[in-house]
């Protein structure tokens, strides 16, 4: 199984976001910020939703901004076999950079239970226990807006397996995209997340949503994933947002080397509420 | 192999839960992949070719030793897997697969057959910790190159923890293959859309050897339906025989084999269920749905191998097993009891070496099926 080296491509990804805020730089950065209740706190980004205001989609976790500075967060339609939270804290912004850290807390026991069965469905065989596990990912995101249409974000951090009742069995993983990355740090106690995101307006009320995330687990076998997606999302109005695109995987298994194109990708969001 | 059915839920069994879980799991599974779960084969296709990692060039020879294994994806005979056996084992332990290859592998070398053609044996597959066996045999015996094709291969398979699978039937040999074709097999005429697009997509491999001095011999390696409850594995004998047929009409010498999953004829026992049922389950009683074990009540079937014993040569010639049927038998199901039935086959359109064949009835654990092996004199 050969590693392509994580660490060039995320050079890569890096240089690719400087030359981007660079060169767009001069041309964008006397623009004043965006009005738009869905730009002005993109999920990805540093910005945190308006005190008082709720979104929530299919897909997307359910938000609420509870203060200027802290938006709360969780997906309400997979909580009951993926408990989780999410806390998003704005920090003091340095020069043009927006700064944030987010906090993330998820249990897979339930969901990992439900699926280790006999006959159809079952993606975990039966014959392994699946102990009582949590995780908890801390990263910092950091935004800059590009004039008043763009917004790039960087992003850094670590997820680590927070507790684990008993060992879990290797044989266990689910090798399939998005899944296998996320799971990993429950086998090797932690791993590293990166990316960028890019978010701006195309026209009127189209946007776009760009992003690449690289997941790096030291220790294991299957070490690095890497993951892009594409969007195209529509303002309906302050209230719905439209989106539909697409999600690339590429990354280790423990068959080896694979990539995935995911999609379409649709999602509806609803906003309330707020300033 | 039963288990294979439960990919989807049947009968009256399913409970709420299931009902809504199980579309709803396989609704996101496809939505979520492009690329199709599960691969679709061409009637014919390309084999996928292999050579040892430190291949060998071999002489000519006069006689070949030909062996065909099924040897149960390197799985042994006492792990009791959830599919084949009554078990609870989905998923092995690479060191559980590696000792069994290896075992394979003392045996392979022991018996230093020419050309070696086995079913059951998995490239790609969790259940067998991703381990590609037939590079893995390559790699551990004195043959040095081979051909694979595939019978099942998945992504994922979203039953009993299977997840991605990929497994087939193989030809090793000495010597250099060529022309090595897959052709597909009619699917199950049992089944419904669903569980025949998971199921299993049985095939022949065929391949031609490159023996020096002799150009024009093919190999061919089949591994019929197990448990169709209609004429499918009829259909796929047939198949079998009409490629023989036009090989034999085309002035060319072959060797085929593999596991029929089929009685010889004249078989003194045709009902297995009893020998194959599993503690909870029963047949043959009043009520019982179904009447019989699937796959284990060859009866209807005695028949279907009179044309292809009446017309090539069987390395075990048919008065000979119908003497002593025991002394022939090359599997059972369960994994204590005596080898119970004959389902393995070699044949030719060229004579076999007299008393050149052997059942290898004493490899008792590394199967659930043992090798059939036999002398074949090369046409000059």
């Amino acid at each position: 199984m050969k590693t392509p080296p994580p660490f060039r491509l995320h050079v890569a990804q890096l240089t690719l976001l400087a030359v981007l805020i660079f060169a767009a730089d001069a041309a964008l950065l006397a623009a004043g910020p965006a009005k738009d209740p869905w730009f002005s706190s993109a999920n990805g980004s540093a910005r945190i939703l308006t005190r008082g205001r709720w979104t929530a989609g299919i897909f997307q976790p359910l938000r609420h901004g509870i203060s200027d500075r802290i938006e709360l967060s969780a997906h309400p339609l997979l909580f009951p076999l993926l408990p989780n939270f999410s806390l998003k804290w704005s920090h003091a912004p340095s020069g043009p950079w927006l700064i944030a850290s987010r906090h993330i807390f998820y249990d897979p026991t339930p969901l990992l239970r439900l699926l280790r069965r006999k006959g159809t469905g079952g993606i975990v065989s039966p014959e392994f226990e699946i102990p009582n596990m949590g995780a908890w990912t801390s990263e910092l995101l950091v935004t800059r807006p590009l004039g008043s249409t763009h917004l790039v974000t960087l992003k850094a951090g670590i997820t680590l397996c927070l507790f684990r009742s008993s060992a879990l069995d290797s044989r266990t993983t689910i090798d399939l995209p998005l899944v296998f990355p996320r799971l990993q740090p429950f086998y090797q106690g932690y791993s590293w997340r990166s990316g960028i995101e890019g978010m701006g307006r195309l026209y009127r009320r189209w946007l776009y949503l760009v992003d690449g995330d690289l997941f790096f687990t030291p220790g294991g076998d299957e070490n690095w994933a890497l993951e892009h997606k594409g969007m195209l999302l529509w303002d309906k109005s302050g209230k719905v947002q439209l989106g539909a695109g697409y999600k690339l995987t590429w990354g280790e298994y423990p068959f080896g080397t694979q990539w995935h194109l995911l999609g379409p990708l649709i999602d509806l969001q609803w906003g309330w509420g707020g300033r | 192999m039963n288990r294979f059915k439960l990919l989807l839920c049947r009968h009256n069994s399913c409970s709420l839960t299931a009902r809504i879980w199980r579309p709803a799991l396989f609704s996101l599974l496809f939505c979520l992949a492009c690329s199709p779960l599960v691969t679709e084969f061409a009637e014919v296709e390309e084999a996928v070719l292999y050579t040892a990692a430190r291949s060998q060039n071999h002489p000519a020879v006069d006689t070949l030793t030909v062996m065909t294994w099924n040897i149960r994806f390197g799985a042994g005979r006492q792990i009791p897997w959830f599919g084949d056996s009554c078990g609870d084992r989905v998923i092995l332990t690479e060191n559980e697969v590696l000792a069994a290859l290896q075992a394979i592998a003392e045996q392979i070398n022991l018996f230093q057959p020419d050309i070696l053609l086995i079913q059951e044996i998995d490239i790609k597959s969790k259940r067998t910790a991703y381990i590609d066996e037939v590079q893995w045999l390559l790699d551990h015996t004195s043959l040095s190159y081979g051909a694979y094709a595939s019978m099942w291969e998945a992504q994922y398979v979203p039953s009993d923890g299977l997840g991605r699978i990929n497994t087939g039937s193989a030809i090793l040999s000495r010597w250099p293959l060529h022309h090595a074709e897959r052709i597909q097999l009619p699917l199950r005429g049992d089944q419904d859309a669903l569980t025949k697009y998971f199921y299993l997509r049985r095939n022949i491999l065929k391949a031609k050897i490159e023996i020096p001095g002799h150009a024009d011999l093919w190999l061919l390696n089949i591994h019929a339906d197990a448990f169709s409850t209609d004429d499918t594995k009829h259909k796929h004998i047939i198949r079998f025989k009409d490629e023989l047929d036009k090989l034999a009409a085309a002035g060319a010498a072959f060797i085929a084999g593999g596991d029929f999953n089929m009685l010889p004829p004249g078989s003194d026992s045709t009902d297995f269920c009893d020998e194959d049922r599993c503690p909870d389950e029963h047949f043959h009683g009043p009520g019982d749905n179904p009447f019989h074990k699937e796959g284990s009540c060859y009866t209807p079937e005695r028949d279907w191998l009179n044309d292809i014993y009446a017309t090539y040569l069987c390395s075990v010639p048919l008065d000979e097993y119908q003497a002593n049927p025991s002394r022939y038998f090359t599997h059972a199901t369960d994994r204590h009891a005596a080898w119970d039935r004959k389902i393995d086959y070699l044949f030719s359109n060229k004579p076999w070496l007299a008393e050149g064949s052997q059942t290898h009835q004493q490899l008792i654990n590394l199967s659930d099926h043992v090798p059939v092996s036999a002398r074949w004199v090369v046409p000059r």
